[in-house]
């Protein structure tokens, strides 16, 4: 049985095969889109790994929320991505009424109430100013 | 003409019918290893640059030789798999169907054991057997103690005689 004599190739092929090879330099380098892409695919790699470990580090060393107080750490975190409230009525599904400016009259009734002013007495009163 | 492309001149003259014989060992296909031949060469020619001289231009020239090689039979192993069948039958076949295979049916045998064999036996085997290359050098170009590669070459060998029958010499060490 012999090593090499098993196997042969087409007449002439070796000084064919050097001749294409030897050409090998001439021809214009080639970059398939898969390497062309693969920086770009790197990169966003690298920054998604770096969210995500980011994401886990502040995850074990920001402290925890109790349990029943998530509306407290929603709020606090609506504060603090969103200091204007502005996003606050879709996480409450409601808009605050704004306070209104000055005084209303039922702030001046409690007031005089408050101040010894008895009711026949305010009676009188918007009755002689025509209330 | 420069520096590079004179030296990768120099490595066809020199390098590019042995690389031939090897690859032709491992795809068993005379178009394949021809294909194969010119992406190893673009390789080299495209590594030429990063080559520094640490290594031997021989040794070097076989370790890509060697890498390109077992790429492809992983390629080729996943093609046979999506063709549902296995590796070791698309080897039979590329032996049995080689218009430039020249060997008896005891040729044909062991190209069909040596085929079967491990991945690292079959490197081992085919650079020992077919290429006659000393250990220490199949060492470099494998990255494998001198130890490691006889013991590898001592199975290989056992399994092809086991698989061809005892009486079929299969060379010794």
């Amino acid at each position: 049985m012999s090593k090499r004599n098993d196997i042969t190739t087409p007449e002439g092929y070796f000084e064919n095969l050097q001749q294409r090879l030897s050409e090998i330099p001439a021809r214009p380098v080639r970059v398939s889109p898969v390497h062309r892409l693969a920086p770009y695919a790197a990169i966003a790699a690298s920054f998604l790994v770096a969210v995500l470990l980011g994401n886990s580090i502040l995850r074990h060393t920001a402290p925890a929320p109790a349990e029943d107080d998530t509306w407290t750490y929603v709020s606090y975190l609506a504060d603090a991505l969103d200091p204007d409230g502005a996003a606050m009525m879709d996480i409450y599904g409601y808009e605050e009424e704004e306070e209104p400016q000055g005084l209303s009259a039922d702030d001046i009734v409690n007031y005089l109430l408050a101040d010894g002013i008895t009711v026949e007495h305010l009676n009188y009163l918007s009755y002689e100013e025509g209330y | 003409m420069d520096n590079a492309e004179r030296l990768f001149n120099e490595i066809v003259k020199e390098y590019s019918e042995r690389v031939y014989w090897h690859v032709r060992r491992f795809v068993n296909n005379h178009e394949d290893a021809d294909d194969l031949v010119q992406e190893i060469f673009l390789k080299i020619w495209t590594a030429l640059p990063s080559f520094r001289g640490e290594a031997q231009l021989f040794t070097w020239v076989y370790r890509i030789a060697t890498n390109e090689t077992l790429n492809w039979l992983r390629r080729e192993k996943v093609r046979s798999a999506l063709r549902f069948t296995s590796i070791d039958a698309e080897m039979e076949r590329r032996i049995d169907s080689d218009p430039f295979f020249d060997g008896d049916a005891a040729d044909r045998a062991l190209s069909k054991a040596v085929a079967k064999l491990p991945e690292k036996q079959r490197q081992v085997f085919i650079l020992r057997y077919y290429d006659e290359m000393p250990y220490e050098q199949m060492s470099e170009v494998l990255d494998t103690s001198v130890g490691a590669l006889k013991a590898s070459y001592h199975i290989a060998q056992e399994k092809v005689r086991s698989a061809l029958g005892k009486d079929i010499f299969v060379g010794t060490d």
